[in-house]
């Protein structure tokens, strides 16, 4: 079974990229070039500021928890998944 | 590693639609933000110099999260605080410092990559601009001067002074990646300043937030105006004032990203905000 981060509640995102900056430490830098999240800022409905999170599938590699934790409002969840990634 | 002890500063002239970058080892002592940016001002009066500022934190440690803004507006210094992604931005850019100076003939979009600057007209596309995820956008829309559009700075301050230089709007987009000299201690570091969710003085909420700051707060959108020096140097919110006040935490996160203050620079700060203060007016 392999761990995955999902992104389970894409509306609570607040963009404040603490699980951007947590993966870029875990890779031992700082910046932005190279994440395996990248957050988007858009115009949503109501003309009100939403964010999109997009996840490089290599982010299984890193320490999962660690990222889910970091996020203030729970963004993230944790599952578990038989040969995730795998092209049958 | 950039060299932590020279200050790199973007000048970019409105005027002659030129740009420079340069080195400053003598503004290490303002230690950044509105230190910096003060000197900053009054370095260039002459040219009317709108100055954005990062500190020495920035992007490196949580509820580091504002970017000063430092103008002159008709004979009175000012300075303003804005939230967002601004200061990750520019901090990834590389730079500590944008002086803008000068006033253009036509509206004007300055596209701004790490060191370098496109000066464009305002009918270009925006979104074409930059790097998405890695971009700030600050425009002046029918109301005020907007970052992201939804962060401002409080008053008309900034706006007018958008208006007087043919500003329409600022696209920075930051791609640097750094590596603190002790990258362990840093992350100890980080994850111990984290924990003090209890020292702000604002509740969480569920609003857009800055860059780097979990809080999500309410007050974040309306960003910030005068207070405390040495906390606007850094440049942390205001709200963080309970960690960054306290000169051993500010000479800890200092010293783990390899800059070399002493506890004496630090101190001196507030004297040489004064001073700099004396010689504007």
């Amino acid at each position: 079974m392999t761990k995955i981060l999902k992104v389970k509640f894409p509306d609570r995102c607040n963009g404040c990229e603490m699980c951007v900056l947590e993966v870029q430490r875990q890779l031992q830098k700082v910046g932005l070039e190279g994440s395996l999240i990248r957050i988007f800022a858009d115009r949503g409905e109501n003309n009100e500021t939403s964010f999109t999170i997009e996840l490089d599938p290599r982010i299984t590699n890193m320490n999962i928890q660690k990222i889910k934790d970091i996020c203030p409002q729970d963004v993230y969840e944790i599952t578990e998944e038989e040969n995730a990634g795998l092209i049958k | 590693m950039q060299d932590l002890s020279n200050k790199k500063i973007l000048y970019i002239d409105l005027k002659t639609q030129s740009y420079e970058v340069k080195n400053h080892p003598g503004l290490h002592k303002y230690i950044g933000g509105t230190g910096m940016g003060l000197k900053l001002l009054q370095q260039n009066i002459k040219e009317d110099p709108l100055v954005f500022a990062i500190g020495p934190l920035n992007g490196f440690f949580p509820f580091c999260s504002k970017t000063a803004v430092v103008l002159d507006d008709s004979g009175v210094t000012e300075d303003l605080y804005i939230g967002g992604r601004l200061s990750t931005r520019l901090r990834f850019t590389g730079v500590d410092a944008l002086v803008i100076t000068g006033e253009s003939e036509n509206p004007v979009t300055l596209a701004i990559n790490n060191n370098e600057v496109d000066f464009k007209t305002i009918d270009v596309d925006k979104d074409s601009l930059g790097l998405p995820g890695k971009r700030a956008v600050l425009e002046r829309n029918n109301i005020n001067v907007y970052l992201d559009d939804y962060f401002f700075t409080p008053e008309d301050i900034l706006k007018d002074k958008f208006d007087k230089k043919k500003l329409s709007s600022i696209v920075i987009t930051g791609t640097e990646i750094f590596k603190p000299k002790r990258f362990d201690n840093y992350i100890s570091l980080y994850q111990q300043i984290l924990k003090r969710v209890d020292d702000m003085t604002i509740t969480k909420g569920k609003n857009p937030s800055c860059s780097s700051c979990p809080m999500g707060c309410e007050r974040s959108k309306f960003g910030e105006m005068g207070g405390n020096v040495l906390l606007h140097s850094l440049v942390a919110c205001q709200f963080a004032e309970r960690i960054y006040s306290d000169v051993g935490v500010v000479f800890s996160c200092l010293n783990v990203l390899g800059y070399d203050y002493t506890h004496e620079d630090i101190e001196a700060l507030p004297h040489l905000i004064e001073n700099t203060l004396k010689e504007l007016s």
